[in-house]
């Protein structure tokens, strides 16, 4: 009962309040009041994130598994961060209500917890996601093969959309007047029928096919027919 | 933690494992460079507070630690992004550190902002507003049902509680609770969303005039005619627009043999099996097109980490 | 991680120059990518943009709507997207603020709230000093919850934002007093990195209420694919990647130069342009290495087939 029934009717009366909040001005704010508890849990996942980061670094200290100095690095970091946001260490007053012990902004670069967001935090995850440009050139010359019609397709608009998005495209076709009936030869006007005609269909296609099984796995959660999601406890 | 973004597309070609994998033991001359690191380091920052402090001496004490607190910082973040970068030419324990520092802020960060922006004023100021207001929000609101609110925010409160049992070594049942919420709410609001936005709207947008028709102006015969003749020539009429016609057709067949194509329950073969071949093309060209521009997403992101190191920190230009 | 990414692969004693290529030590490959971004910067290279159709839309949707209008701008996105972002937010922020459009700064993504803080600082008030908080801009910041935020700041606002980010009550804000849902705005903005983010605003706001406001969005080059079937209908108005910014940066910045700082105008509403540079020389690599790597494959498979 515990364990199943009612999971399965939380459910069932989560979906169905917000359906009905969408179909009937009367049940609106019930399903405003659900958002509000869902938007509340959503911050309790943070906590729960970080107390599994906390799991599995103090595991690995304990252990003295290998790199367990890395795990107390990023321990010693996670705590700092935290001890100076949750405290709000140094943080700049409130200007209408100076005497209030939290009431002061935490997150300028004048209080600790900025300056680590500005000066550790922005950059490390800023280079993080740039070294993908490496990684992308590094599998355009291994992975990207001309093997048949598709690859051929998939490689030709590539390149197509690669020109034109730089000056490059004006350099090659620029010459050619928009107004004659060889402006289909301009890589931008190429660039433009690929993106919002061709990549736009197939898109659009997607796009449907993903709503019509976010339907389907919604009702079937709903209507309690999955209940996969049990097995998680 | 929440989600992340479709920037993880790319993922880690080439076989690059993911970040926050086990460390290997240091050898001998991993240990030199992380020292020799540590040492650059070290005397960079040196340098750096002293550049800082120079650049402030004319200043007031405020704004010389302001300009010292900047200056550490961008040599910090120079230290920070190198760091990373070292990897690219191989995995050596300063990447190592970078990354165990960008995980554990990272978390420490999205968990403050959590607790200050949702649930200091959403649920601890429900539940315990004068509180709240006292050390926090001294303006929070004044609810015209307190007591209502209060009820009603034990619900998250529990759920919250039980969210955390996950990290309990017992009792993993308790955790589906909330689970079964969160997953409810989503398909709840997704439902309806999905039909409205990508089923209904797209087919709408789909389904156009396949002809498609444009104003084209004749210009006045030169020479000669009267006024008014020349008045009826100058007015627009309406003719096929070519491309825009090519462009409608383009779009209803690429949709439809898309479909067609993710559409099993009919065995590709003969009509069929034609339009999930030409669905494929469709494809193809939009993932070369996807292809290209997260080919430019990535370089930009690289460009800014550079403009930074030559700019900002290196004063280059 | 383990270092054997980095080995070389294939290679072998002999064969000739291009079988040889497909053993090619990738880190050459990173650096050729490196300096093809780092030698157009220090050479600051720029070329000439010219601003396509959905710029234009855009800007249009922007100056479409009357001045002073209340217009909600969403940051969801963070640092790790701010290169392709940034400068669009800069362009718009300044675009909405030189019309005289009173701005509601939000944001989806936890460290959107920072970014929306340095657009206030690095343009807003640097170009436009005369905004005074609460009556010309405020900042509400961030709330965990991903599409159910959109979906409720589309009913209740006051339910979601109790406060500002400050914590002020919106009450006591003259600009978002009387707000109750999205509807109350002529326009959303959504500078969007991914999940939640421009396509939630669609699902979530817009298709609710699709004629009570204009939405526009800027968009990462990776997430632009799933905006794609939104425009025009759903979505007036879309920059596309960093082209997207280095063009509606130009049709903003010639129609709303600054008089008095258009040194500085020029460096912060000009990043877009400048991170232009570097993309024709990357661009140009791309391609090469995708051909040689043809040419690699082709010569590998003649050389097998020949033994």
């Amino acid at each position: 009962m515990l364990q199943r029934t009612v999971p399965i009717a939380i459910l069932g009366l989560s979906g169905v309040i917000l359906m009905l909040a969408y179909f009937s001005p009367l049940t609106t704010s019930w399903g405003e009041t659900v958002l509000e508890w869902f938007n509340i849990l959503a911050a309790v996942a943070f906590v729960l994130g970080a107390g599994n980061l906390l799991a599995v670094n103090l595991e690995k200290i304990s252990s003295r598994r290998p790199g367990w100095a890395y795990a107390a690095i990023t321990l010693v970091s996670f705590f700092l961060m935290l001890g100076f946001g949750l405290l709000k260490v140094g943080a700049v007053p409130n200007p209408a209500h100076p005497e209030v012990s939290f009431a002061g902004s935490y997150d300028t670069a004048e209080s600790p917890f900025g300056w680590i967001y500005e000066y550790v935090f922005s950059p490390l995850t800023a280079t993080m996601f740039a070294m993908l440009a490496f990684y992308v050139a590094s599998a355009a010359f291994r992975a990207f093969r001309a093997k048949n019609t598709e690859s051929i397709l998939l490689l030709g608009t590539a390149f197509v959309i690669l020109l034109a998005q730089t000056a490059a495209g004006m350099f090659l076709t620029g010459w050619i007047p928009e107004d004659s009936a060889f402006a289909f030869l301009r890589l931008d006007w190429m660039k433009v029928a690929i993106t919002e005609h061709i990549q736009t269909a197939g898109m659009r296609a997607i796009t449907i096919g993903i709503a019509l099984g976010v339907v389907a796995t919604s009702l079937r959660l709903i209507l309690g027919i999955d209940k996969s999601y049990l097995s998680k406890g | 933690m929440n989600a992340r973004n479709t920037n993880d597309d790319a993922g880690q070609p080439d076989g690059c494992p993911p970040a926050a994998s086990a460390a290997t033991p240091a050898r001998p001359s991993l240990r030199f460079l992380w020292l020799s690191l540590a040492v650059l380091g070290a005397s960079l920052t040196v340098f750096g507070t002293a550049m800082a402090a120079q650049d402030a001496g004319a200043t007031d004490a405020a704004q010389a630690t302001v300009a010292l607190s900047k200056s550490i910082g961008i040599w910090c973040a120079a230290l920070m992004t190198i760091g990373i970068l070292t990897f690219l030419y191989k995995d050596n324990p300063f990447y190592k550190v970078c990354e165990s520092i960008l995980i554990g802020v990272s978390a420490a960060y999205w968990m403050v902002n959590g607790f200050w922006s949702t649930l200091v004023p959403n649920l601890f100021g429900k539940l315990m507003p004068s509180v709240v207001r006292e050390y926090a929000i001294p303006s929070l609101p004044v609810s015209d049902t307190p007591g209502f609110d209060m009820a009603l925010a034990f619900v998250p409160l529990a759920l919250g509680l039980m969210l955390l049992w996950r990290l309990a070594p017992k009792g993993g049942w308790i955790s589906v609770w909330p689970l079964a919420f969160i997953i409810g709410t989503t398909a709840g609001i997704r439902l309806v969303a999905s039909i409205e936005a990508d089923l209904l709207a797209q087919a709408s947008a789909t389904i156009r005039p396949l002809v498609v028709m444009k104003d084209s102006v004749l210009a006045p015969a030169a020479g000669g005619g009267s006024a008014a003749t020349a008045e009826m020539a100058a007015t627009a009429v309406r003719t096929v627009d070519f491309w825009g016609t090519v462009g409608a057709v383009t779009g209803v067949v690429g949709v439809l043999s898309v479909l067609s194509y993710f559409f099993f329950s009919l065995e590709h073969k003969g009509a069929v099996g034609k339009s999930a071949r030409l669905g494929v093309w469709f494809l193809m060209i939009t993932f070369g097109s996807a292809f290209g521009l997260t080919v430019m997403g990535r370089i930009t992101l690289l460009a800014q980490r550079l403009e930074f190191l030559f700019k900002d920190w290196l004063g280059l230009g | 991680m383990n270092t054997n990414t980095h080995d070389r692969q294939g290679g072998g004693g002999g064969g000739s120059f291009l079988s040889r290529l497909g053993g090619l030590d990738r880190r050459w490959i990173f650096l050729a990518m490196g300096l093809s971004i780092a030698v157009p910067i220090l050479l600051k290279l720029r070329f000439p943009e010219v601003p396509g159709p959905m710029a234009r839309a855009t800007f249009d949707a922007i100056e479409s709507i009357p001045a002073g209008s209340r217009v909600l701008l969403a940051f969801d996105y963070d640092p790790a997207s701010a290169g392709e972002l940034q400068p669009m937010a800069n362009a718009m922020v300044h675009h909405c603020a030189a019309r005289g459009h009173r701005i509601v700064f939000m944001a989806l993504w936890p460290l959107g709230k920072q970014m929306a803080d340095a657009t206030i600082k690095d343009v807003l008030l640097e170009f436009h000093p005369q905004y005074a908080y609460g009556t010309d801009y405020v900042q509400l910041g961030y709330k965990a919850g991903n599409e159910a935020v959109v979906k409720l700041m589309a009913t209740d606002i006051p339910q979601q934002y109790s406060t500002d980010a400050a914590g002020a009550a919106l009450a006591s804000l003259p600009l978002v007093a009387d707000v109750k849902s999205t509807t109350d705005f002529k326009l959303v903005a959504s500078i969007s990195a991914g999940y939640p983010g421009a396509k939630e605003w669609v699902q979530y706001a817009n298709s609710a209420n699709p004629e009570a406001f204009k939405l526009v969005s800027g968009s990462t080059g990776v997430q632009v694919s799933q905006l794609l079937p939104y425009y025009p209908a759903q979505m007036e108005g879309l920059l596309v990647a960093v082209k997207g910014a280095a063009e509606y940066e130009m049709l903003v910045t010639a129609a709303y130069p600054s008089a008095d700082k258009p040194d500085l105008l020029a460096e912060r509403l000009g990043q877009g342009r400048v991170r232009m540079g570097p993309q024709l020389v990357a661009h140009l690599l791309m391609i090469g290495l995708i051909i040689l790597g043809n040419i690699a494959m082709v010569a590998g498979r003649s050389r097998g087939g020949a033994r």
